[in-house]
């Protein structure tokens, strides 16, 4: 247990967490393994165990063992941060080989879940496992749940308007493969995330809806202890980094939205200068079966229109297959980013609430409630994880935009290069002179 | 002027002058073989302006004028030498073409630039008073008389010749040729059809070949407008991202400047449309001038049919009379004729009367054999001409949308070749972001 007065609300996570004395102060890997399995409804006490999330026992008890707290182990995420570049990466996961399952109630695409590790966590190291998208539903609700002080990211849209999209097109369920393929990066790429319990048993486990009956019963009680922070509690102050974050977000969504309009914009009228060009190739044709020594230079025309729309239909359906669906992601993701902050504020707002209240009540005690403490506690661990969360968030924003953009100016790119080619092509061919019939 | 002295009143003896004018007009240095001209002359239209005046009903309008100058060149040493400048409207134009439509009538006339603005895509005015309208007419205009120039026939005329030489009492001196008198109106029926009982084949397939041209040239027009649209639509949609990327830049930090700069290049790419279309416009304005004259060589038939007809007609019309004579002379009635029903009716004419039948018959004949003489001969005069006329622009036709198209596909690359540089520009810019 803490001692002390309540600190001041960190102003940054991770290094007031090892500023502050730990009474288990240790390395991470000299932490207890197999680890306590019995669950804490009090967060300091789960953070008195340290760095143990990360050492998470396979198919053990769901609940309770990761808790929010334990999550801001710097060290882990230190080590996670820095290897961009996977070398020191000790987890891979992959999403691909979509399959139609048809059976007498219902007809459905499931996905094949890949898993390579070296950790500890996995008995074994390698996994394939089949999910279909209401699995990865009930993952992304499970962490939501369990790991309410971080951000997790966006799944792709559940629900598709039926007969406007054809959720079983090989178009459709690649571009669903491609998003969930990235949520799951997201997660693995994640230092507290890639170690929660729910996420190990949704890649590994054989039959997922046993486990999902079991978990329905326990909850993590910590994380309940934050769910049922209720709304009513007014802030005070928001910390300005918080506040910064809730301006830009919404300003980002703003063009975000803006740019996705403009984009399906585009395509539209992409779309609609194809339609014309395949309506103006074929007039060269019907020209060309008029003449005699022009008989061929407009049959080359004819033929080049052709190339360019041929071109011109690839570059649609990459920028509606791959553009469109990740900047939509965005926007949902800075979404679930506000909503997260939401709960910061509401946590916060709960603590000011109650320090006020002892604050005003005449009692002489030198020390502050259990309970208020456990408030601050609460707050400040929320305020690291969001703040560590944050900070990744926006570094792969830039990363994903980057790559993005790039991509969406490498298509463009793309197209105008096959049309160079064709119409260079005919050039010659438009030169020649016809040898005297 | 000092070139050798030219007598107004007689025809041009030079040879086809060599058009030397606008490289817009495409058109290449023609009928060299009979080039023994030593002095080239140029043709420009230089200048197009507003005017005001009052039309025939004593109203005011205003017409544009279009400043005509003449220059011959020296032969050793180019230089050019400013030997006429007049103005003249659009009408004064027509009425030249008209009157070379009468006078050569198996020469397949050059067209004039339309009279109104059609096959216009939306930014494109269709106004005749709109300035890029005007200097497109006036390019057009010019190669109209570029290529009456560089015709081996037409370019002899002496009325071709007052045109660019004599600007007061132009038009008098074309109505005193009482050309219009000579027209045939059946021309201007231009669906009436003329039942021809041994039409010439190959004119049927040329008439045949004008319209599927002119049928297939319009589609190209009106669907390339729809193109032209479409693109532009394209392009100026993207200049919304250079706004955006602009708005956004000011939230980010590291990001900040990358998006800035490849909003730049998406504004540069949203406004290089407009250059490129216009010069489409041009390819347009070839193809256009192919377009009208598959109407001329449409016409070029139709007088033949109309000839043709004439022909038929008159030798009908002679082989009655013959036969008409035979019988009176005979006696026998085996055509109905009104005389015969009244002789019947009303009794036998007198041996007279039957003599003096005859005689004026007779002299119909005569006349009539001497009419289809000429007659024929003026037919084959003009299937001799019109064939050779006719080769000649089918060389010319191939010769120039080969170019056309060579240029459309020089215009196509580089478009292509530009989008290449924006979205590497912006591209690179994304990527320091």
């Amino acid at each position: 247990m803490s001692g002390g007065p309540p600190k001041g609300l960190p102003s940054t996570g991770p290094h007031s967490l090892l500023d502050m004395p730990h009474p288990l102060a240790g390395s991470s890997s000299e932490e207890a393994v197999g680890g306590d399995s019995t669950p804490s409804p009090d967060l300091l006490m789960a953070r008195s165990f340290g760095d143990k999330d990360l050492i998470l026992p396979n198919g053990g008890t769901p609940a309770g063992t990761s808790s929010p707290a334990s999550s801001s182990s710097l060290l882990n995420r230190l080590q996670l941060d820095d290897d961009i570049d996977g070398e020191t990466r000790d987890l891979f996961v992959t999403v691909d080989d979509p399959k139609k399952h048809v059976c007498t109630m219902e007809t459905y695409i499931t996905y094949r879940i890949t898993t390579k590790s070296t950790r500890v966590e996995f008995d074994l190291p390698e996994y394939s496992v089949r999910r279909r998208y209401q699995d990865f539903d009930w993952l992304r609700n499970k962490l939501e749940e369990s790991q309410p002080t971080h951000l997790i990211p966006p799944l792709p849209e559940k629900f598709v308007v039926k007969g406007v999209v054809d959720r079983f097109s090989e178009e459709f369920v690649e571009t669903r493969r491609k998003a969930l393929d990235k949520f799951l990066k997201r997660i693995t790429d994640h230092p507290v995330l890639s170690f929660n319990e729910h996420f190990n048993v949704f890649l590994t486990a054989k039959d997922l809806n046993a486990y999902k009956k079991q978990g329905m019963a326990l909850l993590t009680r910590v994380g309940e202890s934050v769910k049922h922070v209720t709304g009513g509690y007014k802030l005070r102050s928001r910390p300005l980094e918080f506040a910064a974050v809730g301006d830009y977000l919404d300003t980002f969504a703003l063009k975000l939205g803006t740019i996705d309009r403009i984009a399906q914009r585009i395509i539209k009228e992409e779309i609609e200068y194809l339609v014309e060009l395949r309506e103006y190739g074929p007039v060269y044709s019907t020209w060309s079966a008029l003449e005699g020594e022009l008989t061929e230079p407009l049959e080359g025309v004819s033929a080049c229109i052709g190339n360019c729309s041929t071109a011109l239909e690839e570059l649609t359906d990459d920028m509606t297959e791959d553009f469109l669906p990740v900047l939509r992601e965005y926007i949902l993701y800075s979404d679930s980013m506000k909503s997260v902050l939401k709960k910061r504020d509401q946590v916060q707002a709960e603590y000011e609430a109650k320090l006020e209240a002892v604050a005003l009540r005449k009692e002489d005690r030198p020390k502050v409630p259990a309970d208020v403490e456990r408030c601050q506690d609460r707050m400040e661990c929320f305020n690291a994880d969001l703040k560590a969360d944050m900070e990744r968030w926006q570094n792969n924003k830039r990363q994903d935009f980057r790559q993005l953009l790039m991509g969406m100016a490498d298509k463009n790119i793309q197209y105008y290069e096959k049309c160079l080619m064709a119409w260079e092509s005919i050039i010659p061919l438009l030169q020649e002179k016809q040898e005297a019939k | 002027m000092e070139q050798a002295p030219r007598d107004p009143e007689r025809q041009l003896q030079p040879a086809p002058l060599e058009p030397l004018g606008h490289p817009d007009a495409g058109l290449q240095a023609a009928m060299t073989e009979n080039n023994f001209w030593l002095k080239k002359i140029e043709i420009n239209v230089s200048e197009a302006e507003k005017r005001t005046g009052r039309n025939a009903m004593n109203m005011q309008e205003t017409y544009t004028a279009y400043l005509i100058e003449t220059r011959s060149v020296e032969h050793t040493d180019g230089q050019s030498v400013l030997t006429d400048s007049l103005w003249r409207r659009y009408s004064e134009f027509e009425l030249l073409r008209n009157y070379l439509l009468v006078y050569y009538p198996h020469i397949v006339v050059p067209p004039l630039p339309e009279k109104r603005a059609e096959f216009v895509w939306h930014k494109l005015s269709a106004d005749n008073m709109d300035p890029d309208f005007v200097e497109r007419r006036r390019i057009g205009l010019e190669n109209f008389l570029l290529r009456v120039a560089s015709h081996p026939i037409l370019c002899r005329d002496k009325i071709f010749y007052l045109f660019l030489t004599q600007e007061g009492n132009w038009k008098e001196t074309v109505n005193e040729t009482g050309f219009q008198l000579k027209a045939d109106s059946r021309l201007k029926a231009l669906n009436a059809t003329f039942r021809v009982k041994n039409p010439d084949k190959r004119f049927t397939e040329l008439k045949h070949y004008s319209d599927e041209l002119q049928s297939v040239i319009s589609h190209l027009l009106r669907v390339r407008a729809r193109v032209a649209d479409r693109l532009y639509g394209v392009y100026k949609v993207h200049g919304n991202y250079g706004r955006v990327f602009s708005e956004w830049s000011a939230i980010e930090k590291e990001m900040g400047d990358g998006l800035q700069s490849a909003g730049h290049h998406m504004d540069v790419y949203a406004s290089s449309i407009d250059d490129i279309l216009e010069d489409e416009e041009h390819y347009a304005d070839q193809l256009k001038e192919y377009l009208f004259y598959a109407e001329a060589l449409r016409a070029v038939c139709r007088k033949h049919e109309l000839m043709q007809y004439d022909l038929e007609m008159a030798a009908q019309d002679l082989a009655s009379k013959k036969q008409q004579c035979e019988e009176l002379a005979t006696g026998t009635v085996r055509t109905f004729s009104l005389k015969g029903m009244t002789t019947k009716l009303f009794g036998q004419e007198t041996p007279e009367q039957r003599e003096a039948r005859i005689k004026v018959l007779e002299e119909q004949i005569s006349e009539g054999e001497q009419q289809l003489k000429s007659k024929n001969l003026e037919g084959r005069e003009f299937v001799k001409n019109a064939w050779a006329d006719i080769e000649r622009f089918k060389e010319q036709k191939n010769h120039d949308l080969k170019e056309a198209l060579i240029s459309y596909a020089v215009m196509q690359i580089s478009m292509c070749k530009k989008g290449i540089q924006v979205w590497t520009n912006a591209k690179e810019c994304f990527s320091k972001m």
